[in-house]
């Protein structure tokens, strides 16, 4: 029998190994108890399985950062999925996550976003970071937030029982695809690397010191680092394949092993493959043939959180402008008339700025007429093919019913609105229009009062047709009465543009002039005035 | 207290979505994520300007999923966090609710809702997710949900929301409707000093020896309570471990029924033990009334006209709004049928909350149910017809004038 293919017992005494003496055994604290909850072991992890080597070689990196680079571990977080990697949170001495099936890394752009003095790490499997998780994790990549991603790659879902998953080679065998994988698999370096990673390394737990020595630049790298991480799945992946020898009846320790040698045989360490090279070939029995090992890239690029802190100067200078209006606002003296509920419909289209004369009328009377004023903007489908419908209702008492009843009053600036809104007029309501805009129709209701006036021309005679909406407001103001003209002005005054404010106040002097006018004079264009 | 710094004190005209985002800075949120959907995006829109104003962190996320994880990452970092969102979102983020809840996670849910199943209606109003509040994510447990009935109150209640939730260590619902939250009304923003702000009790590195602290534990703590055990954050140096299996004090993991069962009744329990100090209600008319108007939300709101005219008609209506839709006030209801005739219980489904008004009536009172499938408020002569039926009189269906409800307001 070739030495290889010996059971361990068998190979030891062919090697003429004698085992040491029980005095001799290491006993008393393991270099590595500090990083790791005694009170949690034995771990639930199988024979032969590669975890315990990724998290083995994740402490020394971090033991080294400690002690070389002054790390301070109680600002490092874990942050695991689900699956039998994602059980690494809880044996690790740190504060550590153990959170929902994909959702590591959402998770832990959460925590090092509200806190960037952390250093946080996602410990995760694939079908973990790659499958349920695929998503999130090229979006993190995309992001660029410093944030190390290790995903260790077994080939398979391990703690479900070795189904297949998203990094399962093409024609190898899962419980689930026992006939060979008809799908293929992922390049992990190749997606995080397409998908904006500055920092993507893989190794085999075989080559557990190069893996150390990444995931220790990996964890010092400024912005989104990913390493995969291949282990061996001795329950499951080991069973299926021909790496681990299928069914071994000595053991899953060996059939751990077997795989152990199999990265020997087929991983070429090609620091600097372009990701897209950097493959796991398999035959066509699905049998992995090749794996690219190393560092494939590591090109720094501004940080996330660096981009979102150069954003707080601007943000102030916006609050403090804000602020300055709000504390300079006028008072007016309080109004003691009594006002009724009044329902107020406005319509037109997209641009006329019907939906910020609703809201100005709503303002004004709210804020500066002390009055109940409830503003509602119309949405769905009749907000899109560019109608607009704003409705607001005003009244002394608190206003229990927030839609319009029956208005009493109507700005209409479009024909379309003109069709939809004007029979919903009160009897005796008054109706404003745009002249310019619409015509009334032949059978025009007669039992409402029309006023109109070329807003939109005389806007475009101001220079800037944009101020139509502000003539008609003041036209409104003057013919219905119920918000007061400062009150208007002022809520004009805070909404419009300042460059176009002088504009905007002559607009509505200017409707509110006409107003008084038509009205002193009695002319509507249809009804009794 | 909340530093001065990017408030807004003042009177303002806002959007019902917006005063949901100045009530949560005012509380002290400062992390956002989220991902947009109508008609919850204005809230979304509204943390990208106003919290890089107040040093915190928006982010959008790539989904719901990640929104929700996002905030509680954020949450355990010490931050308090929110995020908002609308019916299929609200599905997308149940999971990560359980797991906010098992972690017993600080953090405020915002859902606007609109008409569903599936996308529905966007842009239209809906209460149909309030069963899916109280039971949307697998598993056992007790959970804490509002109900504004405007922007004001939207305002109001987004800082009673993180209140709650740092005090009882839970995710706190704002089931609110594209209605209230498109709506513009007055708000009233105070000044800082005026606000109760709760902070969760959160230990610092240093106070506590690390291997005596546990995260999660029963007994009394600063707030006199047997079930909420103080939290710390990452990074403080207690290397905490938090999982959503089962687990004990540690945080560690436990399987078994002896652990599920401390687990749960845990999670359970906090919130039971404190019904009287969770639960809000507002009341009108309740000590003669033959039928009771209970609701909740812009349907409560709308309800008040209605019920005005049914008083006008000689029939004794009361009303209880349920500022907490959950816990449910049973008692409150449990007592009232005891001595009404019955119950209405206007809502925007086809009828959720009359359940539980169903189950603590306990067929001592009629219960009746007025309801739409959405995409508009209730109409007052639908309410009114049903309190009349509830009250045993004659229905009218002719719609009542704008007039005769302008003089109900009065
Ligand atoms: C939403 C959800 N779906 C399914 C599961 C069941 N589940 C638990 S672990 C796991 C697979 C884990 O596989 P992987 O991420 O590759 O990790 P491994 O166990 O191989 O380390 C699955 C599907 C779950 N916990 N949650
Ligand atoms: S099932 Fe596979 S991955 Fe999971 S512990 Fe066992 S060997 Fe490791």
């Amino acid at each position: 029998m070739p030495e290889e293919e010996m059971h361990r017992s068998e190979r030891l005494k062919h090697l003429g190994y004698e085992p040491p003496d029980e005095s001799d055994w290491v006993t008393g604290l393991h270099p590595m108890d500090e990083l790791l909850r005694g009170e949690r072991l034995p771990h639930i992890w199988c024979q032969g399985c590669g975890l315990g080597t990724a998290l083995t070689t994740f402490i020394g990196a971090l033991q080294w950062l400690e002690k070389n680079r002054g790390w301070d571990l109680d600002k490092v977080a874990v942050v695991s999925g689900i699956g039998c990697t994602g059980r690494i949170a809880g044996y690790v001495r740190l504060d550590s996550f153990h959170t929902t099936h994909g959702r590591a890394i959402p998770f832990a752009t959460g925590l090092k976003l509200a806190n960037p003095e952390l250093k946080v790490v996602v410990l995760s499997g694939d079908g973990d970071i790659a499958g349920i998780g695929g998503n999130h994790f090229i979006h993190a990549a995309r992001r660029n937030l410093e944030i190390t991603v290790v995903c260790v790659n077994n080939f398979n879902y391990g703690m479900t029982g070795g189904q297949v998953g998203p990094t399962t080679p093409h024609e190898a065998r899962a419980v689930t695809t026992q006939y060979g994988n008809f799908e293929y698999p992922f390049n992990l370096p190749y997606l995080a690397a397409a998908s904006g990673a500055s920092f993507v390394a893989r190794w085999t737990v075989l080559h557990a010191r190069q893996l150390e020595w990444t995931l220790r630049e990996a964890l010092t790298h400024p912005g989104f680092s990913f390493v995969e991480v291949i282990a061996p799945c001795s329950t499951a992946y080991a069973r299926w394949n021909p790496e681990g020898r299928g069914l071994d009846p000595e053991g899953l320790g060996r059939r751990g092993l077997e795989v152990m040698k199999h990265y020997q045989r087929v991983g070429r360490t090609m620091h600097g493959t372009h990701p897209k090279d950097a493959e796991i070939r398999v035959n066509e029995k699905g049998e992995i043939v090749e794996i690219i090992e190393g560092k494939f890239l590591d090109d720094p690029k501004p940080d996330l959180k660096a981009a979102i802190d150069r954003q707080a100067a601007l943000a102030e200078k916006w609050w403090l402008a804000e602020k300055k209006a709000l504390d300079s606002r006028p008072r007016f003296p309080k109004r003691t008339d009594r006002v009724p509920r009044t329902e107020v419909q406005l319509g037109g289209f997209g641009g006329q700025g019907i939906i910020s004369a609703g809201r100005i009328i709503g303002q004004a009377a709210a804020i500066y007429d002390g009055l109940e004023a409830c503003f509602t903007q119309s949405y769905g489908p009749e907000a899109r093919g560019g109608a607009a419908g704003a409705q607001v209702v005003i009244s002394s008492d608190p206003i229990h019913h927030p839609h319009l009843i029956q208005p009493t009053s109507m700005i209409i600036m479009s024909k379309e609105a003109y069709s939809k809104y004007v029979p919903t007029l009160a009897p005796g309501g008054t109706l404003l229009i745009d002249s310019g805009l619409v015509k009334l129709r032949e059978d025009h209701r007669q039992d409402i009062v029309t006023y109109g006036l070329p807003a939109t021309q005389i806007a475009e005679e101001l220079g800037n047709n944009r101020a139509a909406n502000t003539v008609l407001l003041g036209f409104w103001t003057a013919m219905v009465g119920v918000v007061r003209r400062e009150a208007m002005r002022q809520s004009v005054t805070d909404s419009v543009p300042p460059k176009t404010l002088d504009l905007n106040l002559k607009a509505f002097d200017i409707g509110y002039e006409e107003g008084l006018r038509q009205r002193a004079g009695g002319h509507p264009l249809v009804g009794e005035g | 207290m909340s530093e001065p710094r990017g408030l807004l004190t003042g009177e303002h005209f806002l959007m019902g979505d917006y005063a949901a985002a100045e009530g949560a800075i005012l509380a002290g949120c400062r992390f956002f994520a989220g991902y947009p959907i109508t008609p919850a995006t204005e809230i979304a829109e509204r943390m990208s300007v106003r919290l890089p104003q107040v040093g915190g962190i928006y982010i959008q996320m790539e989904d719901e999923l990640a929104s929700m994880n996002a905030v509680l990452g954020a949450s355990w970092a010490g931050v308090k966090a929110m995020t908002a969102t609308s019916g299929p979102g609200f599905s997308l983020m149940m999971e990560n609710l359980g797991l906010g809840i098992m972690l017993e996670t600080p953090c405020v849910l915002v859902n606007v809702q609109r008409g569903g199943p599936s996308t529905g209606l966007p842009t239209l109003v809906g209460q149909q997710d309030m069963m899916q509040a109280r039971w949307g994510s697998h598993g056992d447990y007790e959970i804490i949900a509002l109900c504004p009935i405007s922007p004001q109150e939207l305002f109001d209640l987004t800082i009673r929301a993180f209140n709650l939730s740092e005090k009882y260590r839970v995710p706190v619902l704002i089931m609110t409707d594209a209605e209230v939250g498109h709506m513009t009304e007055k708000v009233v923003i105070p000044p800082p000093e005026e606000i109760e702000i709760v902070h969760r009790p959160q230990v610092r590195r240093g106070d506590v020896e690390p291997d005596h602290f546990r995260i999660f534990r029963n007994g009394r703590t600063a707030f006199g309570n047997g079930y909420i055990s103080p939290m710390t954050a990452a990074g403080e140096g207690y290397r905490i471990h938090v999982t959503g299996l089962t687990h004990d004090e540690r945080g560690y993991p436990v399987m078994n029924a002896r652990a599920h069962e401390w687990n749960i009744r845990r999670l359970v329990n906090k919130i039971r033990a404190h019904r009287d100090e969770i639960i809000q209600v507002e009341g009108k008319d309740l000590e003669d009334a033959e039928v009771v108007v209970v609701s909740y939300g812009i349907s409560a709101r709308t309800s008040l006209w209605p019920i005005e005219l049914a008083r006008r008609e000689g029939i004794r209506v009361g009303y209880l709004r349920l500022i907490t839709a959950w816990p449910f006030p049973d008692e409150q209801i449990r007592q009232l049928a005891k001595r009404v005739r019955a119950f209405v219980v206007p809502e925007i489904n086809m009828g959720q909350m009359i359940r539980e008004v169903e189950r603590c009536a306990c067929g001592h009172a009629l219960v009746l149910g007025a309801n739409r499938a959405g995409g508009d408020i209730l109409e007052p002569e639908h309410v009114l017809n049903v309190i009349r039926q509830a009250a045993g009189r004659e229905v009218q269906w002719e719609r009542p004038t704008g007039a005769a409800f302008e003089s109900a307001e009065e």
